[in-house]
This record gives C-alpha cells, sequence and structure tokens, in this order.
C-alpha cells in the first residue's frame, strides 16, 4: 500500500531532505523507522481518504478508517506470524468493533456507508439471524435437502421436456383434423363450427413450437459434441 | 409501566418497491389475497438510511441535520476528500459488490466450489 521508500511525518515537509542525496533519503524513510512508524502512515493514509475537514478526529468514518488501518497492520503481522494468537483476537475485536460502527451508519446515513466502503474497500455483510456453531448434523441435513431438490427438479425437468416433445405431432393431427372437418361442413352443408382463425391459430402455435425444438435439438446436439470431446 | 406494542401486516409488493427497512404507506386490499396477506404497498415514504424530518422537511444524519454537518466542515475548512451529498449516487449502488444486506446472511454450512457471499 504505502511504498517502503516513503518519508514519516516529521520529516515529510522538510526542506532539507528533498535536496539530500538518495542515502540518506533511504536511512530516513521508513524502511528503517521500524514497523510502528509504517503503521502509523497506513492509518494516516486511510483516515485522509475521507477525513471531512482537517481536524475530523472522532466522526464515525474517520473512526472507522482509524480502526481499519489498525486491521490492515495487524493482518499484516499474521501474514508473517500465523501463529500470534494475541494479533489474531485483536483483529478479531476490531474487526467486530468496526461492524458496529458501520451498522450504526447504515441506520442512519445509508448513502454515506455506501460510499465509505467503497473508498476503504470493505466488505459489509449483515448480522445472521441465529448465530451458532455448526454441527455434523444440521450440514449433512441441509446437503441432503440439497441432494434431493436436485433430483426432484431434474425429474421435473425431465417430465417437461417429454410433454413438450409430445406437443408438435399433437398440433399437427388437431390442424388436419380441423381441416378435415371443416371441408365436411361445407360439403355437407352443415352450420360451420370451425372457422379460418382458429386453424390459423393452432399453425401458429404449431410454427412456434418447431422453433423451440429446434433451439433445443442444436443445445442438446452441442452438448453431445462437447461430452464426446 | 409503558409496554411497546407492535402489529405485524403482511403486504403484497410484485415489483419490490421497498427494501429492509423501510418506512411504507400500506392500505388495505379490498379482498384478503390469501389468509396472511390483507394489504399492499403504496409508497415508500422514507428509505432506510435516509431520513427526512417530517416537521421541516430537510434531510437529517443522525440527530444533526445534513446543513449544520455542512456548515459545519466549512468553518473549519472543508477537504475535497469529505462525503458529499449532492454527488452520492441513489441508494443500492454497491449491492452485491461491497454491501451484502439484500438478502439474510446464514451460518456457513459446506465449502461449495462458488463461494455463496451471503453465508457467514
Amino acid at each position: 500500500m504505502i511504498p517502503p521508500s516513503a518519508l514519516p511525518e516529521e520529516y515529510a515537509l522538510s526542506e532539507e531532505i528533498k535536496n539530500a542525496s538518495e542515502a540518506v533519503k533511504q536511512i530516513f524513510s521508513i524502511e528503517h523507522r521500524g514497523k510502528k512508524e509504517y503503521n502509523k502512515l497506513v492509518q494516516k493514509e486511510l483516515i485522509n481518504r475521507i477525513r471531512r475537514h482537517q481536524y475530523d478526529e472522532n466522526t464515525a468514518e474517520t473512526r472507522i478508517a482509524r480502526i481499519t488501518g489498525h486491521i490492515r497492520c495487524l493482518q499484516d503481522t499474521l501474514e508473517k506470524y500465523p501463529r500470534n494468537v494475541k494479533a489474531k483476537q485483536t483483529a478479531q475485536e476490531l474487526i467486530d468493533r468496526r461492524k458496529k460502527l458501520l451498522k450504526y451508519l447504515r441506520q442512519y446515513d445509508y448513502k454515506k456507508f455506501e460510499w465509505l466502503l467503497e473508498k476503504l474497500n470493505i466488505v459489509y455483510k449483515a448480522h445472521p439471524e441465529s448465530l451458532h456453531k455448526l454441527s455434523r448434523k444440521e450440514s449433512l441435513r441441509k446437503l441432503t435437502e440439497m441432494h434431493c431438490e436436485d433430483i426432484r427438479q431434474g425429474k421435473l425437468a425431465e417430465y417437461k421436456n417429454l410433454l413438450e416433445s409430445q406437443q408438435g405431432p399433437f398440433l399437427k393431427d388437431k390442424i388436419d383434423a380441423l381441416k378435415l372437418i371443416r371441408s365436411e361442413q361445407i360439403e355437407l352443408q352443415l352450420p360451420i363450427t370451425v372457422m379460418e382463425q382458429d386453424i390459423k391459430k393452432v399453425e401458429q402455435q404449431y410454427e412456434e413450437w418447431k422453433v423451440k425444438d429446434d433451439l433445443k435439438q442444436q443445445a442438446r446436439k452441442k452438448k453431445k459434441n462437447l461430452l464426446l470431446e | 409501566m409503558y409496554f411497546r406494542k407492535d402489529e405485524f401486516y403482511y403486504c403484497h409488493d410484485p415489483v419490490k418497491k421497498c427494501k429492509t427497512g423501510d418506512i411504507v404507506l400500506i392500505q388495505a386490499l379490498p379482498h384478503k389475497m390469501t389468509k396472511l396477506i390483507t394489504h399492499e404497498i403504496k409508497d415508500v415514504v422514507y428509505p432506510f438510511g435516509d431520513i427526512t424530518d417530517p416537521v421541516t422537511g430537510k434531510k437529517v444524519a443522525k440527530a444533526q441535520y445534513r446543513e449544520d454537518i455542512e456548515k459545519q466542515a466549512e468553518i473549519y475548512g472543508k477537504l475535497d476528500s469529505g462525503f458529499d451529498y449532492n454527488k452520492a449516487p441513489a441508494r443500492g449502488w454497491q449491492d452485491g459488490k461491497k454491501d451484502f444486506t439484500s438478502k439474510p446472511t446464514y451460518t456457513k454450512f459446506h465449502v461449495f466450489d462458488e463461494e455463496d457471499p451471503y453465508a457467514v
């Protein structure tokens, strides 16, 4: 985030260091000042991203930014020393505190909350309704339920496919039958019950089905080809 | 002693006008839709986290008017890094990116190939 050649706060404004040689600059940079100074710079950088005015120290945004800086530094240490339990605990406590502040900010100023998430690169998830330790039984139950639902949906889709494939031949038969009825009614001079419109409607349905079926066939072919490859 | 009393209404909202936490106006349906659903949503009066003072009609953040907050910042010397209400996009631009609050979260019960952000 911050380059190791950056200068700490107290030297950054100095005129003499600007004209100094590379070696001097390197000695005065945070690379040689230890982790504490580096952490300070990280925090400051985060606060400066969202500061309202120069003396803004204790508003919700700045507090969240400060905590975020602290968390990021602790995470750096944890990457280096993963068995540092104290750092882990502190990080978790700070994350919880930050979450609480974000929760309140969300309640009274949603727009600012969203802006802050973007600026500080934080992900916010709502509190779960019940936070409990997961048991083996619960996990297995949920997975079984999902598996059963999958099977159910698969069977339903298959049955739907079957019914849709039977629609085409049925519509074809229907058109033929309607045409026959109409021609016979005209021939025998009976009252005509089958109109031209009715036949057209069915024909349109048949065309629509054809287009759909073509698409389905193509998709099936593609799948087969993929499997063969 | 004073006891708070809550009433629950199940409302019909087909276009999903409102989100959790909004203050809305509801109207009784002429006929019950189902056994539970008796009302429909007419309007969102105050969206969640974007509150207007009903007396003065000014926007509010917590116990302060937003105007006053701006004024305070100006007196101290306003910086560009601060949040500007006028430039802010409408609510929901971070939904699904960094803000995962539109659905309830649950305890994570399995490691899937595709991770669900709502699993905690």
